[in-house]
């Protein structure tokens, strides 16, 4: 059957038809094989013309639409519904762009910019005579989740996911689950110690059914898609598969490990780190003792491992500053005379967090600061460490000071171990953290489809913050699954099996890992994973006899409106 | 190199120094002081330097003394720090630094030491009327006599060696090369701020005090010439009985509106009063008020209920003269000129 396709060029209000002769535009594609209708329109976008395009539809039986107006960033969404008003399938709609790539970009040259529109109009018409109705591929979606990392954010989005009646794998590489918060007493901004939360998680999570949790347990391998996804977990020494359709990723950070003679660590005595110094304050009782002397006078180090030079750890850690803050108060308020002095490039407790740095100060507590180009020094004399540093709060005076105690504020650096990262193929940051999408629009998901991120192993984060990330990434797990069925983008490549030579050539190109090679019959041929294949085109000009063809894409289409344009 | 010294500002606390610790550097206090200048930056450098100690560079500094708490910092700090406070608590530190006999600072941090000296200069008025027979006319003579020999006293013995401590550290201490002939030039500077504080003029919307101040103090110093030189008590002369009247009484006044804004603490300079603070105001208003009566008790001929005022009166002044002004909130007053006169004297020289 002959293709029946209806045009609309838009004014836009001027926008477009100051510059481009709409009129001619329409002249010049009316009458066009296929062409049954071509209309000028003030606003395409409008009501009433979305009204009358639902009318035009069914009364010249359109099968293919065309809109020459603004970007398809703004309105194909707009007019693909249009047409399913019309109960016409939407992939039979095709945008041209005359605003962005034509009347506004050549202002200057209205006879130009209207010819560009005609061929940007004739390249339209040229794709719609070759578009089908396409419907989106219905997978299968297991209603279970795989979380791994059985930190606060392991436990919370485990809860969370529990809650909306899904089941929960729960998988943990330690023996006891609750990650670094298990292992602080007093927290920051909570009354509550770290072992209590934890412990509140944990008993709460095993009193549900539908909570798998595997201590001692790690993935190590995984197969499938979004949807329908097998992990294979290794428990000590037994090996076993679990099926889940989306991936909550919750693997945590380790504190930054100073180097030898880094600020004095190891070269120098009494020199610590902030994870020691915490466990330190915690365990003392009345007095405030290290190698079995008796502590005064403490000195903090901040951003060890953070913000450093280019090629290092540039990033700022996040939670340290507040929990150095904290930690000096409890010291000062549990231990008797203790004096701090606190060594920063600038103090970040921001937030309601700036209450303790107030109460920090109140309590005497004296801070200093440098420039990373200036940082303190430290050094033994008399068998005690000094810290000396040019303190640009005095006009960049040489200050120095004997303490008991120098507390290096290490921050926060991604596991070493990446297996986890490998495995699924998580693109990470320019900090070697885990990369999201879309640092504000899509913070928790990844461009692997199904596999979400939470907590600490995104990047440096307190406690709010990764609870905050658990809760929003299991709900994005979730969505993955609800349904129990997934609908993906029809958009996708697809391989002629006869046409296949079997060469291999497109394997290695696909950045999604969705060609995979089977037998058809005796022949060995390509094939495309359609939940896995992004529609990216990269696997389509290299196959040496045209097997590949993108869906809504194909050579046919994409050749003709290159004529057209030409 | 400098040790960084905490105990420096937990001493400061015991001179008035409040919650300047909670200081977070800012530098709002700076920006909003009017006498605070490019090259001359307070108060949050001073408030810096007492947090970490550094008390030689405080010593030497004349800038405390270049400060005439009109409270603006203290009002504009986002952290409560009161860093005119901490202006003033450095100004009595360094009055006790500067003291040689060291009785400035015993009296700023014990108050129990400056009110026994209170009650033993009490006991000292009541043995010397004792020893006249309590007799009015001769209380009058010797305590004429008294008033010279204090106030040459005072001069030679405290005034002159602090002086020179101060100078010592402030001038000689920090290198200053000042040629003799700059010691003169910069003298118009020490008269015309030791009787105008025209300083404090160009503090913000402070104008209406600085009047008040210098009127004060323009009649607390004719006063004393008036009681010492032209001996109020004993003149028959009509112009000074009505110049001592007039003087006793603009002293009287002015410190009333002193005391009542040390009450009210509606301004940011009369929040935080410390006894020495207290102590000048009384003392001054007393002062005022007894001389004013002791003359007047003389005019109207009530010279039987006067023994007893002018005994009071002689407390009063005996206190004022052996503790106040040589120990206490006056000497402000001198060091305040002397920093301005020293601070010429570094523009005009060259330091090492
Ligand atoms: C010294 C210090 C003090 C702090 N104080 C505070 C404070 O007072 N307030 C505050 O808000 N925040 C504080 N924090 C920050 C807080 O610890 C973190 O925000 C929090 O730990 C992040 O939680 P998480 O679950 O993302 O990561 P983690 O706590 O690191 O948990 C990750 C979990 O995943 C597991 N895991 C890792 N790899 C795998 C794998 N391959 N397979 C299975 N499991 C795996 C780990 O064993 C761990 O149990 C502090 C941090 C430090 C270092
Ligand atoms: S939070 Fe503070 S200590 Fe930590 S890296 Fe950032 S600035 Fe440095
Ligand atoms: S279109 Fe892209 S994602 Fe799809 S198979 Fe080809 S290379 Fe892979
Ligand atoms: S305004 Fe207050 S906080 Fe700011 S620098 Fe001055 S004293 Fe410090
Ligand atoms: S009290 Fe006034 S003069 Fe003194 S430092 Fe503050 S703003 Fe400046």
């Amino acid at each position: 059957m002959e293709k029946r396709i209806g045009v609309y060029i838009c004014h836009c209000g001027g926008n477009i038809s100051d510059y481009v002769d709409v009129e001619k535009v329409r002249q010049s594609v009316e009458g066009d094989d296929n062409i049954v209708l071509a209309e000028t329109t003030m606003f395409a976008c409008s009501d009433a013309n979305q009204k009358d395009m639902v009318e035009d539809i069914k009364n010249h039986k359109l099968d293919g639409v065309i809109v020459a107006s603004c970007s398809p960033k703004l309105h194909l969404v707009t007019f693909r519904n249009v047409t399913e008003r019309a109960n016409l399938n939407k992939y039979t709609y095709v945008h041209a762009n005359i605003r962005e790539q034509s009347s506004w970009a050549h202002s200057d040259n209205k006879e130009g910019a209207t010819e560009k529109a005609i061929h940007l109009v004739k390249s339209a018409i040229a794709k719609a005579r070759h578009t089908e109705a396409l419907e989106p591929t219905k997978v299968k979606a297991e209603k279970a989740v795989a979380v791994i990392g059985a930190g606060i954010a392991g436990l919370k989005a485990a809860i969370s996911l529990s809650n909306k009646e899904t089941h929960v794998f729960l998988i943990e590489k330690e023996a006891a689950v609750g990650g670094w918060v298990a292992k602080w007493r007093d927290l920051s901004m909570s009354d509550e110690t770290g072992e209590a939360l934890i412990k509140r998680l944990y008993e709460d999570l095993k009193k549900r059914d539908n909570v798998t949790i595997f201590t001692n347990s790690e993935v190590v391998s995984n197969a499938g898609s979004i949807g329908n996804i097998t992990l294979k977990v290794k428990r000590k020494d037994e090996e076993f598969d679990i099926t889940v359709g989306s991936i909550l990723v919750a693997t945590g950070f380790e504190p930054y490990k100073p180097d030898e003679g880094e600020f004095g660590f190891s070269t120098v005595p009494n020199v610590i780190t902030l994870p020691e110094f915490k466990q330190l304050i915690d365990h003392e009782k009345d007095t405030l003792t290290y190698n079995g002397k008796k502590v005064r006078n403490v000195a903090y180090i901040y951003c060890v491992g953070s913000r450093q030079p280019e090629g290092g750890n540039t990033y700022c850690s996040r939670y340290c500053c507040t929990a150095t803050i904290h930690a000096a108060n409890e010291a000062r308020k549990k231990f008797k005379d203790i004096q701090n002095f606190h060594f920063t490039r600038g103090v970040r407790s921001y937030g309601k967090q700036e209450l303790l740095y107030a109460e920090s100060l109140q309590g005497g507590d004296i801070y200093l600061q440098s420039y990373e180009d200036h940082l303190p020094t430290v050094f033994v004399r008399n068998n005690k460490p000094v810290v000396r540093i040019n303190d640009i709060l005095t006009g960049g005076k040489e200050l120095e000071v004997e303490v008991d105690l120098v507390v290096l504020v290490t921050g926060m650096t991604p596991r070493s171990d990446n297996s986890v990262g490998t495995m699924f193929k998580l693109p990470k940051g320019r900090d070697k953290f885990f990369n999201e999408i879309h640092m504000k629009l899509r913070p928790v998901e990844t461009v692997i489809d199904g596999v979400t991120i939470a907590g600490a192993c995104q990047g440096p984060k307190t406690i709010i913050e990764t609870v905050n990330s658990a809760l929003s990434a299991a709900t994005k797990s979730y969505t993955n699954v609800s349904k129990g069925m997934l609908e993906t983008d029809p958009q996708i490549a697809e391989i002629d099996a006869k046409a296949c030579t079997g060469c291999e050539d497109c394997l290695p190109l696909c950045p999604f890992d969705a060609i995979s090679m089977k037998k058809d019959g005796e022949k060995p041929v390509a094939v495309i994973n359609g939940t896995l294949c992004k529609g990216c085109g990269m696997c389509t000009p290299v196959c040496p006899t045209d097997a590949i063809d993108l869906i809504a894409f194909s050579n046919v289409e994409i050749m003709g409106m290159i004529d057209a344009l030409i | 190199m400098a040790t960084i010294n905490p105990k420096f500002g937990k001493n400061l606390k015991k001179y008035g120094g409040v919650n300047f610790n909670a200081c977070y550097n800012c530098g709002n206090c700076t920006a909003v002081c009017s006498l605070a200048t490019q090259d001359v930056s307070f108060p949050r450098e001073l408030v810096r330097m007492s947090v970490v100690g550094l008390e030689d560079e405080i010593k030497t500094s004349l800038k405390p003394w270049e400060c005439y708490y009109c409270g603006e910092c203290s009002t504009h700090c986002p952290q409560d720090a009161n860093p005119g406070e901490l202006m003033m608590s450095l100004r009595r530190w360094l009055t006790a630094k500067y003291d040689w006999t060291g009785l400035s600072g015993l009296f700023y941090k014990y108050l129990p030491a400056f009110l026994t000296a209170l009650v033993l200069v009490f006991a000292g008025v009541l043995f010397f009327a004792n020893s006249v027979n309590w007799e009015l006319e001769r209380m009058l003579h010797y305590g004429h006599l008294f008033e010279m020999v204090a106030i040459a006293t005072v001069f030679v013995v405290i005034f002159i060696p602090n002086l020179l401590r101060m100078w010592y550290f402030t001038v000689i201490k920090t290198g200053t090369k000042a040629p003799l002939k700059n010691y003169f030039t910069a003298l118009g500077d020490l008269f015309v701020h030791m009787f105008t504080q025209k300083r404090a003029k160009d503090c913000e919307d402070n104008h209406f005090r600085w009047l008040e101040h210098l009127i004060l103090v323009i009649a607390y110093l004719s006063l004393l010439f008036t009681t010492v030189f032209l001996n109020w008590f004993g003149t028959e002369n009509l112009f000074v009985i009505i110049l001592g009247y007039l003087e006793s009484a603009f002293i009287f006044i002015i410190t009333v509106d002193f005391v009542k804004d040390r009450i009210q603490k509606k301004k940011a300079l009369s929040k935080k009063s410390q006894p020495s603070d207290w102590f000048f105001v009384i003392w001054l208003l007393l002062m005022g008020l007894t001389a004013f009566c002791v003359r007047l008790f003389i005019d109207l001929n009530i010279l039987e209920t006067n023994k007893w005022m002018y005994l009071f009166h002689l407390m009063v002044l005996a206190q004022w003269a052996l503790l106040i002004v040589p120990f206490g909130k006056w000497t402000h007053f001198l060091y305040r000129s002397f920093a301005m006169y020293f601070a010429k004297l570094k523009t005009l020289s060259t330091t090492k």
